[in-house]
């Protein structure tokens, strides 16, 4: 079999039709605002974060937010804090299963520029340049008001169409393809796939 | 009438498959011993189809005269209701072994063990019953013989001691009564018994003895242990045959104790009432709850295709031996009903799996996988046997099990009603096993080229799918039948509607309903975005990216949960007391041989002494 | 030929049933955020999601059974709820008794099971595993407190099960059937997968089991069909027990408290595992079940 074929720019992940809902759509604009599902995929130190914005003191439930173990209906991707190359493939994996549109928060300083690790050999610098960030905030932590802050932030943008990431994405698949593959080596995913065989 | 005179429709029946089996055992050349099998299956099927109105407005009789004895067979509405689902399955059989079996010697003792169960339909008299019940055990005994002797003699010692009971069953009457006839000896024994010359003991080691010989081949737990390891080791085209209708055989026993014989009943009404219920038939359903249960248990913890199968029929033949114990109008209408479906699903079942096995050569759950996209028209059939088994309205397995559930109720027996419930929450678990481990998840990587079932195989499976589907929607077929041979208490409204005294189930309503439904889901569907097609191996893995070289799919132990909160029970088990019963029996055999076999020729002359001593005292010398 | 009433009251009541269902999902979501004073989502937010899950632009499927499942799961809630008697709207509840509705209230999971197995991702296997093992554990004591039942009233048709309770007095008031409304409640909560017999979806342990790889368009599908499923079965449980009803408000009181009683248990109790629940459920459900029966001979 082809390996290409299961891992390459063919698969399917990024050239597909998109479906325009022309008489609904301004309905689902408004529900896609109302209803953002949260991958439940806490990266770095700021998933610690996530427990008072779920909790009774800020509770982000109602905003209709919800935080979701299955990607594939997820809607907002939540970087809480540094990335390493190992958990970018993940969230790479992660990003592409999510179903557009999707929407991507990065957390903190260390997605914008590295943040304490700035200097570290193992930590992603620059998060934009491998998935497209729709909204970051910045701080180290930043507190839950500021991802509240955030996060209606994203709402904004959902309501007047700014945040368009996942369309960045498929437009400029080349680029963060190359970038991707620039960090990890081309044939990642397989040979990651491979890797993981051992642990099974 | 006129194309097949009615002197000739018994004998055809009977016989047609016995022949050309044997023909097709002399020519055995590929396609002359296929054609003529076919042939041979498709005779009876033909002639019973014409003699349909014959048969169920009057009897058509026939009879063999040996000198000795004389054989009677009769058709009657109910023994062709019988003899026409066996003649269905042996036509979609005869079409499976035409793809999975290249040995004249297959279609001789399938063919046979045909003959056999017609014989035991149709017959009317004790004699011709035995005979052709030896038949039919004959010819499975052979087919499991050939492929694995363990499991053959297994099968043969619960025969054997199935046949002997009968044997006995039959002596005992015929001491008594001086008749053969079923309807005569019945008769003669109810007199005997009002008038005192046969006591009551006496009867019920008859009835006993009879439900012995019968509970033997329905596979009532406890004596179903020779049931997997026949059903499996075996051509599965034979199988669907052999449990779709040879168990049958077993339950028509029962019927004809119960109703074709009515003095044992009637004789056990005067066996006393347990809380309301007759006693006799009261444990009749008792032992098949016990099986239902025991045997869908096991089904859910098989690890092999052929073994879950085996399981499952033993348990669904439960249902009908339950259904026929609880003894009202509903349930034994259900019970017949039962007999019907079961018939149809499980054959299907078990072509299903020939066709599997044929194609794959592998017979264990891990080894399957995915097959779902290699073999498609297979896995629609699939699909209709899993909803008919599991009791998905508007299918047959649900009409029946609907009629034994409301006679059940009705009966005021609610414990037995409960296992219901759980069998068919079983039977929901052990279908979805077999889905999920053959057809869905990832293919290993072996069965990339495996092949769509073989045209004749096919057309077995649709021979039996489409009853699966037409008996569903138009429960009132069957149950008009039914009514005609026996009065179920059950109203047919019209083809599609059934009402029993206190419930209705109107088939056509809500097979509309469920299209209806249907369509308005499909609606939402099709306003959705349009769906692509993705690998499998692009599933949700907490992130890691996955391959095909490792399957993902839980192959082993699916219902390992289920073991662990049954381990206690599971310690025990009925086939390793029989095989620890065999063992000792065997020990104490060898113990006595080489206790009196000592090599000591004056230990001999001894023995010589004590018997003569023996027989003098006796007074023989 | 065609009976224009009946059709419009089965399209008027779908579309009720899917509003309230829908209503009935934020309520469980809603108090839930209340009993952990929180302030909660909107009451409609369900329908939010829904419509946001119709609305994703793509949609991706794992073949033909995989798309087949949630369609059939939804068919069949409807075909379920059609075949109750709702209120005073008949429907086709006298083509069909209680065990065809009791049937047809369980195919739905098998629907789902089918699409989720032919997604080839183990959570959704495991999660499959986990909801047949639930039903096979809480069938029995089911099947009890249906049998109780039927006993008593004599009869399996829905529509007169409803009129025997209005004349003779609800269910639960009847001692053996107050047992079998105990047996029923703690069946109800697996029914509908909520705590303490979540093994099923259980979010933090397999990812949402079954439904892991559903979205879009497919898991919008499983939503509308939870809906309705919600709205039947509390429907179906205030027929056996409360003695049905005669408008649907009065309907949806019984059917709010039913609903309540299921949300305050869920909010108390952390999970069973598979075989905890089934030794609970071969336990004192079915022993009282048992005793309930023998009461009702």
């Amino acid at each position: 079999m082809d390996e290409r074929k299961d891992f390459g720019e063919n698969d399917g992940v990024i050239h597909y039709e998109l479906q325009e809902f022309k008489l609904f759509e301004p309905l689902f604009k408004w529900a896609r605002k109302k209803s953002l599902w949260i991958v439940a995929f806490c990266t770095g130190c700021g998933g610690i974060e996530m427990p008072p914005l779920a909790t009774a003191r800020y509770d982000f439930e109602r905003f209709g937010i919800m935080p979701n173990p299955a990607p594939r209906m997820a809607d907002l991707f939540l970087i809480t804090g540094y990335v390493t190359p190992k958990t970018l493939k993940r969230i790479i994996i992660t990003y592409e299963m999510m179903q557009d549109p999707k929407y991507l928060l990065a957390h903190g300083s260390c997605p914008i520029n590295g943040g304490v690790y700035w200097d570290s050999y193992n930590v992603v610098k620059q998060l934009d340049k491998y998935i497209p960030i729709d909204v970051a905030i910045a701080g180290c932590m930043p507190r839950p008001e500021a991802v509240m802050d955030g996060i209606m932030e994203i709402m904004r943008k959902i309501e007047t169409g700014e945040a368009d990431g996942w369309k960045r994405y498929r437009e400029n698949y080349e680029y963060y393809r190359r970038n991707q593959d620039k960090l990890f080596g081309e044939g990642w995913r397989e040979k990651e796939a491979k890797r993981w065989l051992a642990w099974i | 009438m006129t194309l097949v005179p009615e002197a000739y429709v018994v004998p055809l029946t009977l016989f047609s498959p016995l022949v050309f089996g044997v023909l097709a055992w002399l020519f055995d050349r590929d396609w002359v011993r296929e054609t003529l099998g076919v042939i041979g299956a498709a005779v009876p099927l033909t002639v019973l189809s014409l003699a349909y109105e014959k048969a169920s407005s009057g009897t058509i009789s026939y009879t063999i005269d040996t000198g000795v004895f004389k054989l009677h067979f009769v058709l009657n509405s109910l023994s062709w209701y019988f003899a026409f689902i066996g003649a269905l399955v042996g036509i979609a059989m005869a079409f499976g072994l035409s793809s999975t079996s290249r040995r004249g010697y297959d279609w001789l003792f399938s063919l046979m063990s045909f003959t056999g169960v017609m014989g035991v339909f149709l017959a009317r008299d004790f004699v011709s019953l035995f005979l052709f019940w030896e038949l039919m055990t004959f010819g499975s005994f052979m087919m499991v013989l050939r492929r694995n002797r363990h499991e053959s003699l297994k099968y043969f010692v619960l025969s054997v001691i199935g046949a002997y009971s009968m044997l006995l069953a039959i002596g005992m009457v015929y001491a008594k009564t001086g008749t053969l006839d079923y309807a005569m000896a019945s008769q003669t024994l109810l007199l005997l018994t009002k008038m005192g010359g046969v006591s009551k003991a006496y009867v019920d080691t008859i009835f006993a003895l009879f439900l012995l010989a019968f509970g033997v081949k329905a596979g009532v737990v406890p004596l179903h242990v020779w049931a997997p390891g026949a059903y499996g080791e075996n051509d599965q085209s034979y199988t669907s045959f052999f449990s779709g209708v040879l168990s049958k055989a077993g339950v028509y026993g029962f019927i004809i104790t119960l109703f074709v014989m009515p003095s044992l009943y009637g004789i056990y009404f005067a066996m006393g009432t347990f809380h309301g219920h007759l006693t006799g038939t009261y444990l009749i359903a008792w032992a098949g709850a016990v099986t239902v249960v025991v045997a869908s248990f096991l089904a859910v913890l098989q690890e092999d295709i052929r073994k879950l199968l085996a399981y499952s029929s033993v348990g669904q033949v439960g249902y009908i031996i339950l259904a026929l114990g609880v003894f009202n109008g509903v349930a034994v209408g259900g019970a017949m009903f039962h007999v019907l479906s079961h018939a149809m699903f499980k054959g299907l079942f078990w072509l299903i799996s020939a066709a599997l096995i044929l194609r794959t050569g592998k017979t264990r759950f891990e080894d399957f996988g995915g097959l779902a996209e290699k073999m498609p028209v297979t896995f629609a059939m699939a699909l209709i046997a899993v909803l008919s088994l599991a009791g998905i309205p508007p299918m047959a397995g649900f009409a029946s099990k609907w009629l034994i559930y409301e006679g059940a109720i009705q009966a005021h027996m609610p414990l037995v009603a409960g296992t219901i419930f759980l069998g068919s929450a079983l039977a929901f678990a052990y279908v979805v096993r077999f889905l999920y481990a053959v057809w869905f998840g990832q293919r290993p990587s072996d069965l990339d080229d495996v092949r769509e079932a073989p045209l004749p195989l096919l057309v077995g499976m649709t021979v039996l799918a489409i009853p699966n589907i037409v008996f569903g929607i138009a429960p009132g077929l069957a149950v008009r039948l039914i009514n005609r041979f026996f009065n179920t208490n059950i109203t047919v409204n019209s083809y599609y509607s059934i009402s029993t005294p206190t419930g209705t189930y109107n088939a056509l309503s809500v097979t509309l309903v469920l299209i209806v439904g249907l369509a308005i889901a499909g609606l939402v569907y099709i306003y959705g975005a349009n769906a692509r097609k993705i690998k499998v191996t692009n599933t949700y893995q907490s992130g890691n990216p996955v391959t095909e070289e490792y399957n993902l799919v839980i192959r082993r132990n699916f219902y390992r949960p289920l073991a662990e909160a049954l381990d206690f029970w599971l310690k025990y088990s009925w086939d390793r007391f029989y095989e620890r019963l065999a063992n000792l029996s065997e020990d104490f055999a060898d113990w006595l041989r080489e206790g009196f076999y000592n090599g000591n020729v004056q230990s001999y002359s001894w023995y010589l002494a004590i018997i003569l001593l023996i027989l003098a005292i006796w007074g023989v010398l | 030929m065609f009976d224009w009433r009946l059709i419009l009251d089965a399209i008027g009541i779908l579309i009720y049933a899917l509003i309230v269902g829908f209503i009935f999902m934020g309520i469980e979501r809603k108090a839930m955020a209340r009993i952990q004073r929180r302030i909660g989502p909107p009451i409609y937010q369900p329908i939010i999601d829904t419509l946001k899950l119709l609305g994703k632009k793509e949609s991706v499927s794992h073949g033909f059974v995989y798309n087949f499942g949630p369609v059939f799961a939804l068919g069949v809630s409807i075909t379920a709820l059609l075949f109750i008697p709702i209120a005073n709207f008949q429907l086709f509840s006298s083509n069909a008794d209680l065990i065809v509705v009791a049937y047809l209230l369980e195919v739905p999971m098998l629907g789902i099971m089918l699409g989720a197995m032919s997604s080839g991702n183990p959570y959704s296997a495991l999660g499959v595993q986990r909801g047949l093992l639930t039903m096979v554990a809480m069938q029995l004591p089911y099947g009890l407190a249906i049998i109780a039942l039927v006993q008593h009233w004599g009869t399996f048709k829905l529509s007169q099960l409803v009129a025997l309770q209005q004349l003779q007095g609800w269910s639960i008031t009847v001692p053996a059937l107050a047992l079998a409304f105990i047996v029923f409640d703690i069946v109800f909560q697996a029914l509908l997968g909520l705590e303490p017999f979540d093994i099923i979806t259980a979010p933090a342990e397999i990812s949402m089991g079954p439904m892991v790889e559903y979205g879009g368009k497919h898991a919008a599908l499983l939503f509308t069909q939870h809906a309705v499923q919600l709205f039947a079965e509390t429907a179906f449980f205030a027929v056996l027990f409360f003695g049905g009803a005669s408008n649907l408000l009065d309907l949806f009181l019984k059917q709010l408290l039913v609903l309540f009683i299921a949300i305050f248990v869920a909010s108390i109790y952390p999970r069973f595992t598979i075989d905890q629940a089934a030794k609970f459920f071969w336990k004192w459900p079915t022993i009282i079940g048992i005793i309930a029966v023998l009461l009702t001979v």
